[in-house]
Formats: structure tokens, C-alpha cells, sequence
């Protein structure tokens, strides 16, 4: 192993680090497009294990996939993503229904609830324990993301951040999926990003917010 | 030869502490499309305050005159417990950075009873304002400080430092990032800087330490402006020693204490510009929002400390 792929390899153990900071910052975020900068970064350094695996294990299909990823979603999602805020022109908070404090420690309770969740299987696997365990925080994070912010948007952030989480999952157990059914996961997204957007638009013209705790009855 | 070298970091922090306040000033006012004071600004502000009457309020005991001196002391001693050239520091003793954060929480402690000595209201409001943050940052600092500490496995800020010189770079640990995080924000919130404090504005609605500062005048008021600017120094100095220590001189050679010092001031310069684009970017908080702030620092630390337990 080249020098390169000796210092690969030591960053690919320590990057679980930066998920779990995109995962705090997010939980500390007062704004939505925070919170889309950080899915963005997020995206990248994700993109960046896959290279660095794709580096040690010589695998071309894996380029694609980095490819993929930071085109779709490190850079066209979250674009997406900004346009919709800004067409939106809908007040820029998250509407939390938890402090930036409460989140972050409910973030960082969830990191450690990952870590004693997959210490078992970690071993049992052969998988790096910090990269499995950023995996299942990222889900989690996710899911807590989405039920406890009140923006319509922040749902679709939230979704995206555990869909993050699915794809680390795949990635560390089993050196990622097949390409074709990776590509076919990222367009679902593309798509999953739009449909949401339309919904937005559609929850503001006919409520005239976008808080999804408010949405009780029906209207034509 | 160590001992010269020791006193000359601490010489450092101490003169060239106006300088930094004056370099992020100056990059600040570019960031904002002004030109900005020179550099050297801070240093015949204070030579003027040096050179003009110190007026006391006719209220005021003995305290209100003792408050910077002690303050000013206090500050320079804190400066002798920061590693920068060498991982070694004049006071490096075991359990050091717990003397390091009492000796500037005492130094606050006489500018508070100063700051109330004065007589005025915002004295009395600047203080009880500045207890309730330094309060909130103190667990958040000492928590990130420990973990540090349990990851090295000494208790000296010199060691530390001497041991994450001997890391690699991209092995960086769970523990050293979470602690930088939380460190940051305790850093911006002990030094008074947005977003928890303006110390540019005289606003009795948001002014924290200017509340405290306002009844002084002349020499005081010069040795507690020079005190929070070797304070911001120290702790940026703090911040630099234990995170970013590679390039440290291991000899007493001259090229190897030259090349540090070099990387010394473009890691502090670097920390200077970081300072300015985040001061710039960012709005101030409301008060109330301050324990929010802090809380975020705490929960980081808090997870740093564990994280120590989970790595191992």
C-alpha cells in the first residue's frame, strides 16, 4: 500500500467524525438553509469514503457511484432544495418544537444509543464500529429531524438525512449496493426532493404557513 | 535555556495580545469594505489611556482601584500556562488547566467586584449579566479540557500538547473534534465576542462587559483593556497549542524555534481571520438566548467526555 492509500484509510476511520458533526450541527440549526449546507457537506464527506474505498479495493463501479453521489446529491438536491426555499418566500426558521440545546443533547444521546446498538454486530461483522454506529445515528437523527421540526421542508431534509443513513448503513456492511439499484435509489430521491417541493407549495397556497403541527382538518 | 525560552512565550501572549485585537479589527473593517484602523491602533489607545487622570467615583472603596490590577496580574499569570513555541510552559505543572481556568475566573470575580464597586446601575446589570454566562461556560470548558486530559493521560496542558504532537493528523480523534467544537463556543463567549457579547457597542439593552468597564477611566481602564486583550489572546493561544500544536520546536535550536514561531503566527493569524469572518456572518444573540448557546457548547463537551470511554 502507497502512502496515499495509508492515509486513506486512516482518514476513512476518522471521518465518521464529521457525520457526526454535520448530525450536531443540523440539531443545533435555527434556519433551513443551515440545515441544507450541512446535508450538502454531509453528502460530500459520504462521497469521500466511497473514493477512499474505491481507492483500497480498486473497484470502478464505486467511482460511479461517487460520482453520482456528489452530483445528485451534494450538489443538485441541496440546489433544489434552495430554490424551493426561496420560492417558498415562507419565514426561514425551522420552527423546532425543541431548543437548539435540547436537540443537540437529544442528537448526541442518539449517537451514543447507535454506538451501544451496533457494538454486537460490529465485531461479529468485521465493519469499523464508529462507521456502523454513524450509519444508525444518522437514521435516528433523521427521524427525530422529522418529527420534531414544524416546516414542511425539514421533513424532506430529515427524509434525506436518514436515506444518508441507509446508504452508510450498505456501504460499511457490504462495500456498498449494486449500481443500478444505487442509481435507481438517488433518482427515487431526485424525485421524492420535487414531489415534496410541489406539496410545499400546495400545503402554503392552501394554508397560508407551512407548519405542519396546524395541519388538523381538511379543506378543499 | 528553557526557562529564557518559557519567558519569552509569555512576554509574547503579553505585548503582542494588543496587536491581535488590532489585526482582527483591521480585518474585520475589511470583511465590511472600510479601511480600517492600522494595526497598531490598540497599543497608543493605550498609551493614552497610560497618560490620562484616573477618576474615581466619590462612592467607590478601595476595591474599585484594586480590580484591574488584580485582574491585569491575574491575566498574565494565566498566559504562563500556554505552551507556544515548545510544548512547555513557565508554570506547566501537573493539573495545570485547572489553574488555568480558576485563575481567569478570578480575575473575572475582581472586575465583577469592581464593576459593582463603581456604584452605577450597568455596573451592577454588566455584572450579574457576566456571572450568568462565565457561570454557563465554565462546565463546558472544564468538561472539553478533561476529556482532552483522559485522552492523553496527564493532567498537564504541556503534555497534552506534546501528545497530540505525536498524533498523525488524519487520525483525528471523536474526542479532539467534539472538544474543539465546544471549546469555540466557550472561547467566544469567555472573551465577550459576537454572538454573546459586542464589545464594540455601548447599547445598555446588549453590553455585557462595557456595562462592567464603564465607570473606569485612565490607567484602570488601560489594564483591563489590556488584560481582555491578552485573555483573547491566551485562550486563541489555548485553542491553537491543543489542536493545531505540529510544527512545535522538539530542539532548542534556532531554525527549528524560528519555524515555529512562523507557523505559530500563521496558525494565530489564521484563528484571527476565523474570528472576523464569524463576527461578521454572524448577528449577535439576545440575552436569553445566551444559555442556549452554552448549552450547545455543554452537550458537545459532555459527548467528548464520553466519547473518551467509547474509543478505547
Amino acid at each position: 500500500m502507497g502512502l496515499f492509500e495509508t492515509e486513506a484509510a486512516k482518514a476513512l476511520a476518522s471521518s465518521a467524525v464529521f457525520l457526526f458533526i454535520t448530525v450536531l450541527l443540523m440539531a443545533a440549526a435555527k434556519r433551513i438553509s443551515t440545515c441544507i449546507m450541512m446535508f450538502s457537506a454531509q453528502s460530500a464527506v459520504m462521497a469521500m469514503q466511497v473514493l477512499a474505498i474505491a481507492r483500497m479495493r480498486h473497484s470502478r463501479e464505486a467511482y460511479a457511484i461517487v460520482a453520482l453521489v456528489l452530483i445528485v446529491k451534494a450538489a443538485a438536491i441541496p440546489y433544489a432544495l434552495f430554490r424551493i426555499v426561496d420560492a417558498l418566500k415562507a419565514p426561514r426558521d425551522v420552527s423546532s418544537s425543541t431548543t437548539s440545546a435540547q436537540s443537540i443533547f437529544i442528537a448526541a444521546g442518539l449517537i451514543l444509543l447507535s454506538f451501544f446498538a451496533v457494538k454486537p454486530y460490529a465485531g461479529a461483522l468485521g465493519v469499523d464500529e464508529a462507521m456502523l454506529a454513524a450509519a444508525v445515528a444518522l437514521i435516528l437523527t433523521g427521524g427525530f429531524l422529522m418529527v420534531s421540526r414544524k416546516k414542511a421542508l425539514m421533513q424532506v431534509v430529515g427524509l434525506l438525512v436518514l436515506d444518508n443513513g441507509i446508504f452508510l448503513a450498505a456501504l460499511t456492511t457490504t462495500f456498498g449496493m449494486p449500481l443500478v439499484i444505487e442509481i435507481g435509489v438517488v433518482f427515487d430521491l431526485l424525485m421524492g426532493v420535487f414531489l415534496m417541493g410541489l406539496f410545499a407549495f400546495r400545503i402554503r397556497d392552501t394554508f397560508e404557513h407551512l407548519d405542519v403541527s396546524k395541519l388538523r382538518r381538511l379543506r378543499g | 535555556m528553557t526557562i529564557a525560552i518559557n519567558v519569552v512565550q509569555v512576554l509574547m501572549l503579553v505585548l503582542m495580545a494588543p496587536l491581535v485585537r488590532g489585526v482582527i479589527a483591521r480585518i474585520k473593517a475589511r470583511i465590511q469594505n472600510r479601511r480600517g484602523a492600522s494595526v497598531l491602533r490598540p497599543y497608543s489607545d493605550l498609551a493614552k489611556l497610560f497618560h490620562k487622570e484616573d477618576l474615581v467615583p466619590p462612592s467607590a472603596s478601595f476595591v474599585f482601584r484594586l480590580a484591574p490590577v488584580v485582574m491585569f496580574a491575574v491575566t498574565v499569570v494565566a498566559a504562563a500556562f500556554i505552551p507556544v513555541l515548545r510544548s512547555s510552559a513557565l508554570l506547566g505543572i501537573r493539573g495545570d488547566f485547572f489553574i488555568l481556568v480558576y485563575v481567569l475566573a478570578l480575575g473575572r470575580f475582581f472586575l465583577l467586584l469592581g464593576a459593582m464597586d463603581g456604584g452605577s446601575s450597568f455596573g451592577g446589570m454588566g455584572a450579574s449579566r457576566e456571572v450568568l454566562v462565565s457561570t454557563l461556560a465554565e462546565t463546558p470548558l472544564l468538561l472539553a479540557l478533561m476529556s482532552l486530559a483522559m485522552v492523553a493521560h496527564t493532567a498537564s496542558i504541556e503534555k497534552m500538547v506534546l501528545w497530540t504532537t505525536g498524533q498523525d493528523f488524519f487520525e483525528l480523534s471523536a474526542v479532539h473534534a467534539l472538544a474543539f467544537a465546544a471549546m469555540a463556543l466557550v472561547a467566544i463567549a469567555e472573551t465577550g465576542r459576537i454572538p454573546v457579547d459586542n464589545p464594540t457597542t455601548h447599547l445598555e439593552l446588549t453590553m455585557i462587559h462595557e456595562a462592567m468597564v464603564l465607570e473606569y477611566s485612565g490607567p484602570s481602564l488601560a489594564l483591563i483593556e489590556w488584560a481582555g486583550a491578552i485573555k483573547l489572546t491566551v485562550i486563541m493561544a489555548l485553542l491553537v497549542g491543543l489542536f493545531l500544536p505540529w510544527g512545535m520546536a522538539a530542539t532548542f535550536s534556532l531554525p527549528a524555534v524560528a519555524i515555529a514561531l512562523v507557523l505559530w503566527l500563521v496558525k494565530l493569524g489564521g484563528m484571527a481571520l476565523a474570528l472576523a469572518l464569524v463576527e461578521s456572518s454572524v448577528a449577535k444573540l439576545r440575552m436569553y438566548l445566551v444559555p442556549d448557546f452554552l448549552g450547545v457548547a455543554s452537550a458537545l463537551a459532555i459527548l467528548a467526555v464520553v466519547f473518551t470511554a467509547l474509543m478505547r
